[in-house]
């Protein structure tokens, strides 16, 4: 697995404008040919803009990625844990349906990760749902305030 | 006249960047075969499956994509490599085994996407794995 800890500013540059902040929402629009060395930048940049603008939400927007293979999987798995650990909650939106269908007969699913429509849908939950519960496991999570963004290097891609 | 895009290719898998291209042109020589746009993302993810299990386990190989416009048209995949070879296949194809901590779908998963899949392997030697996809389905 690639796993380089002095990743450039070359690496992070492609992917650091695709992180935008909407109300309560963090909008990630993943690329599409996603490298293993953007995938741990992009992971670490997410995790530094929840702290950033203490988003609640984090909308994972995958409707630029038409292949998505097994490792790929992972990632979305492993970003949504991520995240997680941060006390935000993920969403994840844009699947193309030849994505679903595949994603499907690979035998992948996503436990505990919410999928909606387009951006809209994800927005108007953000906005019903403006807090994150108290009785969930994620606040507990949030109080471990000491994790910043190089403990999630532990998670692998 | 063969179209440029159904004529076989074949690509040196070294890094990631080349499962990358070798999947987008498998997309693509798919679409032109007429394969639906999720039957050839299906062939794409193969091909990325076997790709990346080539720089995973024998750091180098070779991906042959092959599509053949006969009466009944079909796409082969042909990945080979000299690596490690795989010890237990049938626990590979079974799936949910891995050696890498992966999820262990990459094959399992790949077999169930194509309909034609076969691994010819010796442990120390290498890996051949052939997989086809047909354009229509056999009645």
């Amino acid at each position: 697995m690639f796993m380089d800890d002095d990743f450039t500013d070359d690496a992070m540059s492609g992917v650091a404008s695709t992180i935008q902040k909407l109300e309560d929402l963090l909008l990630v629009t993943v690329p599409r040919d996603l490298m293993d060395d953007q995938v741990l930048s992009l992971r670490r940049e997410v995790v530094k803009h929840i702290r950033l603008y203490n988003s609640l939400w984090v909308l994972l927007d995958f409707s630029q990625v038409d292949i998505c293979d097994s490792y790929f999987g992972r990632f979305i798995q492993s970003m949504a844990n991520m995240v997680r650990l941060t006390g935000a909650r993920v969403i994840i939106s844009g699947l193309q349906d030849a994505v679903i269908e595949t994603m499907v007969e690979l035998g992948m699913t996503l436990p505990d990760v919410r999928a909606v429509l387009d951006l809209d849908e994800a927005l108007a939950m953000s906005r019903t749902n403006g807090k994150v519960d108290a009785d969930t496991s994620e606040t507990e999570l949030a109080e471990l305030s000491f994790l910043d963004s190089s403990t999630f290097d532990f998670f692998e891609v | 006249m063969v179209s440029p895009r159904l004529a076989s290719r074949t690509w040196s898998i070294e890094g990631m960047v080349d499962v990358v291209t070798a999947r987008r042109c498998g997309l693509k020589t798919a679409l032109s075969l007429g394969f639906s746009t999720p039957e050839a993302t299906k062939i794409a993810v193969v091909i990325s499956e076997l790709g990346r299990n080539i720089l995973l386990y024998a750091e180098r190989g070779l991906i042959t994509v092959s599509p053949h416009s006969d009466t009944l048209p079909y796409i082969e995949i042909i990945a080979q490599d000299h690596g490690p070879g795989i010890e237990d296949v049938e626990r590979v194809l079974a799936g949910g085994y891995t050696t890498s901590g992966g999820l262990g779908k990459g094959v399992s998963g790949s077999r169930r996407l194509m309909d034609e899949f076969e691994i010819e392997t010796a442990v120390g030697e290498g890996t051949k794995i052939r997989a086809v996809k047909r354009l229509y389905r056999r009645r």
